[in-house]
């Protein structure tokens, strides 16, 4: 991490706990960039995060105050204390199983009471703490651990969940992305009301391995392939939309 | 010192409150400012009255998607800095339990008041129960200590749901108010006083927030946005509160701390009331509504010459093992009725040599003098 | 000794039993009395039988449920079919609605019953006021509790709307108590 934002880091933490290639990593960096940009206060942050890989993100590197709660559960303990003391700015960061499974009904009523909370989601589409079993972000025939054959079931557009559920400022960026992503982290710090930015971030160890992308490099290149504007997307048939991602700001 | 007497904030005088209401009160009472809950029999009373109560103080009122995220917010609210609260019952009460762990591992001060109805499962939603005893107390997983009180009357849903906050707030642990359908739903005459006593959590600038600081063994806790940059975790961890998930001295050390903290302080956390012990040959030991009968029989059996007393528990939680173990001394007899299968009586047994008789009633209904009467006679 | 004198009302659900129980309790309180009250809830309280019931004592009460009844209440025939065995016999009473209720002769209570839905129908215009109308007859047949402390446990719990017409059946309860007292 660059030294410019060493100030952000808690005093004590050594190294971050990822796996090499690891997009939690990037995107560990890429929040306290936007954070920097801001010239947020550090004293003023809480970060919630739930239980996964990506819910070491903030916790407990972040230097401001960090509540690590359970799986699951980081959106209700987070609107407790946005609640009580409005003048936190309240960022939860958390994983795709986390936040979209186990935490799903939380996550919709969050979005419903569109609460000031600032979501970003870890999206490795996979549970790659646990040792990458199939998610409700898994895309259709992907391999994982519980689902050896290709998973059978459709993803969830985390976007259009939150959207349609009374979020009001959602974008999908990937960490190979990143100057649209510190954009966007921006955006959704200023943003009053409940912001959600689903960030597609790549893990090579449980997702990659098991989907013939053997190399963290691989995983990265295959996103920068897959990931397009929407405008870019305007043009394409299908079935070519369907090998691609759409990424951007769909509501601001 | 840590504790200070505040004017009521309800204004002193007689009031005719049922239990729920009341506890509503002494919440307020004793400073809580923020409530999350989810509907549920027979507990909705008491978050239809804070809804408003709050809203009059300036604290904050939530009704959350379910009770997983009742009892985390109000945790959330918590670190905040809020004295914060949630009621439920007994499927409510199963939901939180992942969360009530979270808050003896974390040591966050907050109040659950179990509107207990007769289970398992949605058995009879209003009707009465008393089988969430031992939950209470093992519902989450692990080794960790919470503090439970049965109050039997209107009036103590409202002086033990203050007394529960400041508990949780002393010790930072969650406190629980085990009260029953018959008690929530029972209208009373209550007194409320002029004046209460209300404990705050203790802080310190730059303080450990999860070691032992000063002889009591409970840390101080900031509160988020005081710029102590507080690390808050369920993982096992060291006293700033980093993880320490493959130390076996530090897991050790908090496990047996977070333990150790609450029963060093049982004699300040237990309270019980003796009922013409003196020279009684058979006690009943009993809590919650049922202590009501008990306390009628007994008087009842008295005037027809038979020496006999009543043992109340006012804390289920931590046990009062020394109390109950002295009771069976002197007795021959005890007789534990409850609402349950026996869940007292068990750790009665655990207490005493003497004989121990559960009697146990799981029909949804209260139990009644009668049944009592006739039972003792028989012994 | 403490004096203890147990009420229990009685009806069908939407009589405003449970809200009579409420007031009659209330007042108690209003006069320094120790009071428990507990009342049918959740289904029963909407439909079916419905009954509210209420301690009176002058010190703390012991077991706060009704035991058995000093003073029983029937608003339906229902409820007093099912209650009036329930009551102490000799020093016992039973309130119970003419208009519904043909009273059993076997029982050694004594019996008072009063028009009660036929004066919040016809006279007061209103059929959901019978209930006070049983309180008014109530209090003064028994002095329970003092008018004063249920006119001020209306006003506490009725709404602005129907305080007046409230108060008003009181008082024709009071005329029709009266007429058995003297
Ligand atoms: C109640 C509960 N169930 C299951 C687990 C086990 N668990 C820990 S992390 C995790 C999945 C995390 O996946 P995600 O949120 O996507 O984060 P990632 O590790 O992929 O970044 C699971 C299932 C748990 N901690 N608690
Ligand atoms: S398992 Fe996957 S998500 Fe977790 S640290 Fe490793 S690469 Fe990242
Ligand atoms: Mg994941």
């Amino acid at each position: 991490m660059v030294r410019a934002l060493e100030k952000y880091i808690r005093p004590g933490v050594k190294a971050t706990p990822f796996c090499p290639g690891c997009g939690h990593g990037i995107l560990m960096g890429l929040i306290l960039r936007a954070i920097d940009d801001l010239k947020m206060d550090m004293k003023k942050m809480l970060f919630v995060s739930g239980i996964g890989c990506a819910a070491w993100i903030p916790s407990p590197h972040y230097n401001g105050d960090t509540l690590h709660t359970l799986h699951g559960r980081a959106l209700a303990f987070a609107t407790g204390a946005k609640l009580y003391n409005p003048d936190l700015c309240v960022m939860v960061v958390s994983g795709d199983g986390d936040l979209s499974s186990i935490g799903g009904n939380h996550l919709i009523h969050a979005a419903r009471r569109n609460i000031d909370l600032k979501v970003i989601c870890a999206n490795n589409m996979i549970y790659g703490m646990t040792g990458g079993q199939v998610a409700s972000t898994t895309p259709r025939g992907s391999k994982t651990s519980t689902t050896g054959e290709g998973n059978p079931f459709r993803p969830f557009d985390l976007c259009k969940l939150v959207e349609g559920a009374g979020a009001t400022y959602v974008a999908r960026f990937s960490v190979t992305q990143p100057v649209s992503l510190i954009d966007s982290i921006k955006k959704a710090i200023l943003h009053v009301g409940f912001s959600f930015i689903e960030v597609l971030s790549p893990c090579p160890t449980q997702f990659g391995r098991r989907n013939r992308l053997d190399r963290p490099d691989e995983m990265m290149k295959d996103l920068i392939q897959r990931c397009i504007l929407e405008q870019e997307a305007e043009g394409l048939t299908e079935e070519e939309k369907a090998e691609k991602i759409i990424t951007g700001e769909f509501l601001s | 010192m840590p504790f200070r007497w505040v004017k009521s904030p309800f204004p002193k005088g007689t009031y005719y409150f049922s239990g729920n209401e009341a506890a509503a009160e002494g919440a307020i009472a004793a400073g809580c400012r923020f409530y999350a809950g989810y509907p549920i029999t027979p507990s909705s009373e008491l978050m239809e009255r804070i809804a408003v109560r709050l809203k009059e103080v300036g604290g904050v009122f939530i009704q959350m998607e379910d009770e997983i995220a009742s009892i985390s917010a109000t945790i959330g609210a918590s670190w905040a800095g809020a004295k914060a609260m949630t009621a439920t019952s007994g499927p409510g009460f199963s939901l939180m339990q992942e969360s009530i762990g979270y808050a003896a591992f974390t040591e966050t001060p907050c109040v659950i008041v179990d509107v207990q109805r007769a289970g398992p499962c949605t058995g009879q939603a209003t009707k009465v129960g008393s089988g969430d005893i031992m939950q209470a107390k093992w519902g989450s997983h692990g080794d960790y200590q919470v503090i439970a009180l049965s109050p039997w009357s209107s009036q103590e849903m409202y002086d033990l749901t203050l007394r529960a906050f400041n508990l949780s707030e002393q010790y930072r642990v969650p406190a629980m108010v085990m009260a029953d359908e018959a008690v929530g739903h029972l209208r009373e005459t209550i007194r409320v006083a002029p004046r209460v006593e209300v404990w705050d959590r203790k802080k310190k600038k730059g303080g450990a927030p999860f070691d032992i600081e000063g002889e009591d063994g409970v840390p101080p806790m900031a509160a988020f946005g005081e710029g102590e940059r507080l690390s808050v975790t369920g993982s096992t961890h060291d006293a700033y509160g980093f993880r320490k998930t493959d130390d076996p001295e530090v897991h050790a050390r908090l496990v047996g701390r977070i333990n150790q903290k609450i029963l060093n302080h049982k004699r300040s956390i237990i309270e019980t009331e003796d009922y013409l012990l003196e020279d009684a040959e058979v006690a009943l030991i009993a809590y919650g509504f049922t202590a009501r009968t008990s306390l009628y029989a007994v008087k009842r059996l008295r005037k027809e010459g038979q020496k006999i007393g009543m043992l109340r528990l006012k804390t289920l939680w931590p046990f009062s093992d020394e109390r109950v173990a002295e009771v069976g001394k002197k007795v021959k007899r005890i007789m534990v009725p409850e609402m349950n299968l026996g869940q007292v009586a068990g750790e009665v047994k655990r207490c005493v040599v003497c004989d121990v008789i559960s009697l146990s009633q799981t029909n949804g209904e209260v139990i009644g003098p009668e049944l009592l009467i006739e039972t003792l006679k028989k012994i | 000794m403490t004096e203890i004198k147990q009420v229990r009302l009685s009806g069908f659900g939407g009589q405003g039993v449970v809200l009579a129980g409420l007031l009659l309790g209330q007042a108690g309180v209003f006069d320094g009395k120790y009071i428990s009250g507990s009342n049918s809830y959740g289904a029963q309280a909407r439909g079916s039988g419905c009954k509210s019931e209420i301690v009176f004592s002058d010190g703390p009460v012991d077991f706060p449920h009704l035991t058995i009844a000093d003073i029983l209440i029937a608003m339906s025939r229902g409820a007093y079919d099912n209650y009036c065995t329930d009551v102490r016999t000799e020093s016992g009473l039973i309130l119970y609605d003419q208009g519904f209720v043909t009273p059993k002769d076997n029982l050694k209570v004594k019996h008072l019953g009063i028009p009660a839905n036929e004066v919040s129908v016809k006279r007061l215009k209103n059929k959901q006021v019978s209930n006070i109308v049983f309180l008014g007859a109530l209090i003064e047949a028994t002095r329970i509790v003092s008018a004063g402390a249920i006119r001020k446990a209306i006003s506490m719990h009725v709404s602005e709307r129907f305080r007046s017409l409230n108060l008003k059946a009181l008082q024709a309860g009071m005329e029709l108590g009266r007429e058995f007292n003297g």
